[in-house]
């Protein structure tokens, strides 16, 4: 992994606009911090390595290494990544209802976890007004209340930092695929301190297209005169072609084309839709509302969903292979646009002496993803 | 005036140190005691945002006859007294000569910039080796250090005065410091002052 | 105990040039003393102040210079005599005034003390006063020595009542704040009474209302006062002249530029061929003194500091004394001989003397010089002007900073003046981005706040100190509210007028003198006049930030309350609140998670890196032991221990 620091961080990913503020690089030290869907570099830092570049998810991602060291294989470029095994899944009857966004597995799955305790605590994304808000939670009804999906981009990694900061480990964590990506860079502790040990024991990956930017999505908000508390926030599968908002006054459509002005340039060069890498991964079920497509990539991811079903948290089914077609047809498009933005950008295997690249990725991967 | 005299007229003393230090207290001290001599005292001073963490100094002009300018022409102290070290080398630069004294503190302040790591503070031997080139005579003595045993750093001042008062170089003496202090300081704090000058007195051999 | 007004005539003390100022007033039978602080004039009305009780004197820190003005001028129609003292730039607050009392006159002698600040050593402009002199058409008197600077005031005195009107007397900072020998004069022991005699008919001087109407009856009564000025002049005994009778060069000069000059005479060893002329009346100049000397020399060398405003007047005197005196040579400001901007000194003058001379002016040995310079240069690191330790507004501004780093939307700080000036430095982490006059900080914060109408929509913060907010920052929060402009006013409240020497303020319940007063408070005034206010203390930056942050996001005008008394205050000099130390074993030192925040980022002067050990210390004798860096440090090294 090439090292650099706070420096290089703001060039490279805050200079050009890539930062999707994640939080990855928020709260290791005084110098960045995050508000209102933002990061902000507080001071300027002259270290010449750290942890701020080291794991963040738009500079220097040396994908064969990263995916070597957390799932034991390179990256090649599978649609969907390293997996074991794909199911159709929603919360089972020893989760208690509430408001999950589809079928509740990822609810249901951390409930079982935290009841089970297989870990710590879990770092989920609550909202406060209309901004996410990350925190860890230590039960399972506290875990409810962070149901839904907030489509903001979120700052859920400044508190597994902060968390860390304070002693806590085999932390779970509701990630997004950056943040999963950010995650597995933690883990490489590649600054090589005893004291930045792996935090995290358990991730749990949603599939992502694109998130929005938390700052303008409230404004669009407050644009289309949408009040009171949000409920709901959802983006049908096409050919819907609109971001839905349910709150306690009622349901407003707004055209995705006006969405999507507000997505952060930095979700342009991602390529994951299915967080890889993650312990299993969760997303949508194309027309069926009440369920999740579920991938279990790990043994740990393995473990933890025998084990829900067991104790009942969780119910599965087998998945279609049309739908599993789908996905991987989603996932491997995104990957094509995502390397083609890099390049275009220069950004992609950016030889050393044209300074620093977003993104490493093989000969063979680049082959298969023919962006 | 008594039987004192002056080793050149006028003799150009400079106070130096660091904003805090209690650089004024010393001058008007020394410019009172003089005074009281007979001899016509000039002392120039800056105050204000200087003393903020800056480098402050006193120009004290002492002479038998006329009032001088407050501002002692370059390359003409005569003798210079620093409360802090690299205040002293920062003088010898504009009012320093091959004739020149010092009297200096070792007790380092750091300026900000030394705090933060954008400049260097030198050792202390170089910086005594550095005064001593450009010098005639230098004393040294570790002022600050000695006022904490006296419960408080800003008795450096009276003891660098003690100090200067040792060293023969001004009619300055013990009775005439006695007499100031118990004038501008009252009774209570006089004693105190008096030990901090004769522990200043000590330090010079 | 205090010579200043124990002293007995004949008597001869060493003074600094305020308490002789001061020993003037009260040689002069001042009654009522009026200023606001300001360096380098504060000492005059402190001293004053010291001794008003025995000196059956009325002494006031007014709420600002305009203010001041109207105090001391109301002492003067009730036929009392009355000083006002302030720093240059009082004199521009107060000059509205100032322009209509010179019309109307005054009765009991009165006299104005601005101080200049050539070189602006304590100071963010280098204005003068002298030019309102002139604007103002009032008599201007300069001291050039200590001894005139007492004498000369009281002489002002006698001045004002013979031409019933206000008269100038300006010192500057090396005069001020230099000290030199005294002999002291009589203190008058009378008591006089005050009475406003305002039934007379309008236009007596007397006994009719004080008005500055009729303006253009007035305005010609003005100038023929001036006039009588000028005819005074010609005889005053602090116009004086040494040198040759017939001098090679004539130096022309006056205030603080006297001791230089007669030095710099001195240096180029010119007794015998450079006559020194040094004026204490320079504005009207005596036109029979100065043709007097012109006809003496055909070369003039005027030394004065900043503005060529003698050699100016000079020049216009000399063309009309032509055909008496003959044309004349001048040097000095616009001839490039002497610098127009800065403080002068011996040195320069000598340089400007010996270049008119032939001489040449080398003041130190060159080879000792590039020495000196040289290891000045490598050993002995600049002083940058900080915060002293303990500082309250150091805890503030990194407040301020961080939240409206973390807001990230270019907010920014309308700067004000105060100690926290200096927070356009990096010891206030550079956060001003305006920086101007007393009370601007607001004012220009008002403005911005109403220009998201074109598009601005950057977060717009002002600061101001609590003297600062009486004095001029009020009205400006008047106008933001009026015209519901969006703004964070922080008031920085340190319980003082800290950055002159903690002198009292209407939000104090203690008045120059030492009286009980009613202390006005500012969270009620600010609520009263309709802004959303909170209180908070900036030691405690956690909760400082998050009530920030929260009236960040509020629109309208709100007022954030940063209250933390001064580090230099008597309450808390030189007691420590807590016992300071770092815990080597835990400091993260240079490592990522922290990178010496506290020394490389805080830069509290009471801390300092160990090279060797590679972690924070605290300096003992530094440190003020207020706490605040164990607040910011990220891995809670830094312990305080509270002292008993
Ligand atoms: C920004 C975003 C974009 C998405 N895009 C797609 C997509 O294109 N296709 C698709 O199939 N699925 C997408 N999803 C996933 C989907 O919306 C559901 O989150 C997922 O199906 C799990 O549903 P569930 O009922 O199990 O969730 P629930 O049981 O309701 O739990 C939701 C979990 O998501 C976490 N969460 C909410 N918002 C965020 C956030 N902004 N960042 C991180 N964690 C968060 C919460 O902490 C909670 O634990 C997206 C999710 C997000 C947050
Ligand atoms: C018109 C004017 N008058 C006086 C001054 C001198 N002056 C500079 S700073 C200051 C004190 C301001 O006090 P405060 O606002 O309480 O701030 P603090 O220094 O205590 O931080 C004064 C009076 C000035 N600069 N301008
Ligand atoms: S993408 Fe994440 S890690 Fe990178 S700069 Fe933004 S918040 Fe920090
Ligand atoms: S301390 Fe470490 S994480 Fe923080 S800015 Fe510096 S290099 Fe980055
Ligand atoms: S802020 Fe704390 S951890 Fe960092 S260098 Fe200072 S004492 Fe050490
Ligand atoms: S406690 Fe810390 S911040 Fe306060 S004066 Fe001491 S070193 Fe400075």
């Amino acid at each position: 992994m090439k090292l650099f620091a706070q420096t290089q961080l703001l060039e490279d990913v805050q200079g050009k606009g890539l930062c999707v503020g994640c939080g990855a690089c928020v709260d290791l030290c005084p110098y960045f911090t995050t508000y209102r869907g933002k990061t902000a570099m507080l001071f300027p830092c002259d270290r010449e390595t750290g942890r701020c570049f080291a794991y963040c998810p738009k500079a220097e991602v040396d994908y064969d290494e990263v995916y070597k060291a957390r799932t034991g294989r390179a990256f090649d470029g599978t649609p969907i990544g390293p997996h074991l095994e794909t199911y159709k899944a929603k919360a089972g009857e020893k989760t208690a209802e509430c408001t999950f966004q589809c079928g509740g597995t990822v609810t249901a799955l951390i409930s079982c976890a935290l009841d089970n305790k297989m870990i710590s605590g879990a770092v989920l994304t609550d909202s406060e007004g209309r901004m996410p808000k990350p925190r860890l939670v230590r039960t399972s009804e506290q875990a409810r209340d962070c149901a839904g999906s907030k489509y903001s981009a979120s700052p859920t990694l400044s508190v597994v930092n902060q968390e860390a900061k304070r002693g806590v480990r085999n932390m779970g964590v509701v990630a997004t695929p950056c943040q999963a990506l950010a995650i597995s860079q933690m883990k490489m502790n590649p600054t090589d301190k005893p004291d930045f040990e792996d935090p995290v024991s358990l991730v749990i990956g949603l599939f992502c297209t694109w998130a929005l930017d938390a700052r303008k999505l409230e404004a669009l908000l407050a644009e289309k005169g949408i009040e009171g508390k949000i409920i709901k926030a959802d983006v049908p599968p096409p050919p819907a072609e609109v971001f839905v908002v349910e709150t306690d006054q009622g349901t407003v459509e707004i055209p995705l084309a006006e969405v999507r002005e507000i997505i952060p340039e930095g979700c342009s060069i991602c390529p994951d839709m299915t967080s890889e890498l993650a312990d299993v991964s969760v997303g949508q079920v194309e027309g069926d509302a009440g369920f999740n497509t579920l991938i279990i990539r790990t043994q740990k991811g393995a473990e933890l969903v025998k084990t829900a079903i067991s104790q009942g948290y969780l119910v599965t089914e087998t998945l279609d292979g049309d739908k599993v077609h789908n996905l991987a047809t989603a996932s491997a498009n995104k990957k094509k646009r995502a390397l083609a933005k890099a390049k275009e950008m220069g950004l992609l295997n950016t030889p050393d002496e044209e300074g620093r690249a977003a993104m490493r990725v093989s000969e063979g991967a680049l082959n298969k993803i023919q962006p | 005036m008594g039987t004192a005299t002056l080793t050149k007229d006028p003799y150009n003393l400079i106070i130096t140190g660091v904003g805090g230090q209690g650089n004024v207290l010393a001058s008007r001290v020394l410019g009172n005691l003089l005074s009281d001599k007979g001899f016509s005292i000039t002392i120039g001073e800056t105050f204000g945002a200087s003393q903020r963490g800056g480098s402050v100094m006193s120009h004290m002009r002492i002479s038998a006859g006329e009032s001088w300018s407050p501002q002692i022409p370059k390359g003409q102290a005569d003798m210079v007294v620093a409360l802090e070290p690299i205040e002293a080398l920062r003088v010898l630069h504009t009012y320093g000569h091959p004739g020149v004294k010092v009297i200096s503190n070792t007790r380092s302040i750091y300026p900000v910039g030394v705090i933060s790591g954008d400049s260097k503070y030198p050792s202390m031997d170089e910086l005594q080796k550095t005064i001593e080139g450009l010098t005639e005579q230098a004393w040294f003595i570790n002022a600050t250090d000695a006022a904490m045993e006296l419960g408080n750093p800003i008795f450096g001042n009276i003891m660098m005065v003690g100090a200067l008062a040792k060293t023969g170089v001004l009619p300055i003496d013990r009775d005439g410091f006695e007499k100031v202090m118990l004038r501008t300081m009252g009774e209570k704090k006089t004693p105190v002052n008096l030990k901090a000058f004769d522990m200043g007195a000590e330090m010079i051999n | 105990m205090s010579q200043l007004y124990e002293g007995k005539k004949g008597e001869k003390v060493l003074f600094m040039g305020n308490q002789a100022i001061a020993r003037g007033a009260l040689e002069a039978g001042v009654s009522v003393a009026a200023g606001y602080p300001g360096t380098p004039s504060s000492e005059i009305i402190e001293n004053l102040a010291d001794v008003s009780k025995d000196a059956n004197m009325y002494v006031e820190w007014s709420t600002n210079e305009k203010i001041a003005v109207e105090v001391a001028a109301a002492a003067s129609f009730a036929g009392l005599r009355s000083i006002c003292v302030m720093k240059q730039n009082g004199v521009n607050v107060a000059s509205d005034f100032l322009l209509h009392l010179v019309l109307s006159g005054t009765r009991g002698g009165m006299v104005l003390i601005p101080c200049d600040d050539p070189g602006a050593l304590s100071s963010i402009n280098e204005g003068e006063a002298r030019q309102f002199a002139r604007l103002l058409e009032i008599p201007l008197v300069e001291a050039g020595d200590f001894q005139e600077a007492k004498d000369m005031l009281k002489w002002a005195f006698e001045l004002s009542e013979e031409i019933q009107n206000l008269v100038m007397f300006r010192s500057v900072t090396r005069l001020s704040h230099a000290s030199g020998s005294v002999e002291l004069g009589e203190i008058p022991q009378t008591e006089p009474k005050a009475q406003f005699n305002y039934k007379g008919f309008i236009l007596d001087p007397v006994e009719g209302p004080v008005v500055s109407v009729p303006v253009e009856y007035r305005h010609g009564l003005q100038q023929e006062k001036l006039k009588k000025a000028e005819a005074l002049f010609e005889e005053s005994p602090f116009n004086t002249y040494a040198g040759p009778e017939n001098p090679e060069v004539l130096v022309i000069t006056s205030s603080g530029a006297t001791l230089y000059s007669r030095e710099a005479i001195h240096l180029c060893n010119a007794k015998d061929k450079v006559g020194l002329l040094k004026l204490g009346t320079t504005f009207p100049l005596p036109t029979k003194l100065i043709a007097k000397h012109l006809k003496t020399t055909d070369k003039i060398l005027v030394v004065e500091e900043v503005l060529p405003f003698m050699e100016e007047n000079l020049k216009v005197l000399a063309q009309e004394l032509a055909p008496e005196v003959g044309q004349k040579t001048f040097y000095g400001k616009r001839s490039g001989n002497i610098p127009q901007t800065g403080e002068l000194n011996p040195d320069l003058v000598a340089a400007a003397l010996a270049g008119i001379l032939g001489q040449t002016y080398a003041p130190q040995d060159q080879e000792y010089q590039t020495k000196a310079a040289q290891q000045a240069f490598f050993n002995a690191p600049v002083r940058d002007l900080t915060f002293c330790p303990g500082c309250p507004h150091r805890a503030s501004f990194w407040s301020i900073h961080n939240v409206l780093a973390a807001d990230n939307r270019d907010g920014f700080v309308c700067g004000d003046i105060g100690c926290y000036s200096m927070a356009f430095l990096p010891c206030g982490f550079s956060s001003l981005k305006t920086l101007h006059a007393m009370g601007s900080g607001t004012g220009v914060a008002s403005g911005f706040g109403k220009l998201g109408q074109f598009g601005l929509d950057q977060p717009v913060v002002s600061v101001c100190g609590d003297s600062t907010f009486f004095h001029s920052g009020m009205p400006a929060l008047v106008n933001a509210i009026h015209h519901k402009s969006d703004i964070t006013m922080v008031i920085l409240d340190n319980s003082g007028t800290g950055m002159t020497g903690f002198q009292s303020h209407p939000g104090l319940p203690v008045d120059a003198q030492g009286n009980e007063s009613p202390a006005l408070d500012i969270p009620t005034i600010c609520r009263a006049l309709g802004a959303t206010v909170e209180v908070c203390d900036p030691f405690y930056p956690h909760k400082t930030q998050q009530t920030f942050h929260k009236l960040l996001e509020m629109p309208g005008v709100k007022v954030l309350i940063m209250r933390q008394i001064c580090a230099l205050s008597p309450e808390k000099k030189g007691k420590k609140q807590y016992e300071m130390s770092v815990d080597e074993t835990i400091c993260m030192g240079e490592n990522c998670g922290c990178n010496k925040l506290c020394t490389r980022v805080f830069r509290c002067p009471g801390l300092r890196w160990d090279e060797e050990k590679k972690t924070a210390t605290i300096d003992e004798v530094i440190c003020a032991g207020c706490g605040m860096c164990a607040a910011i440090c990220p891995s809670g090294a830094i312990t305080r221990k509270e002292v008993a």
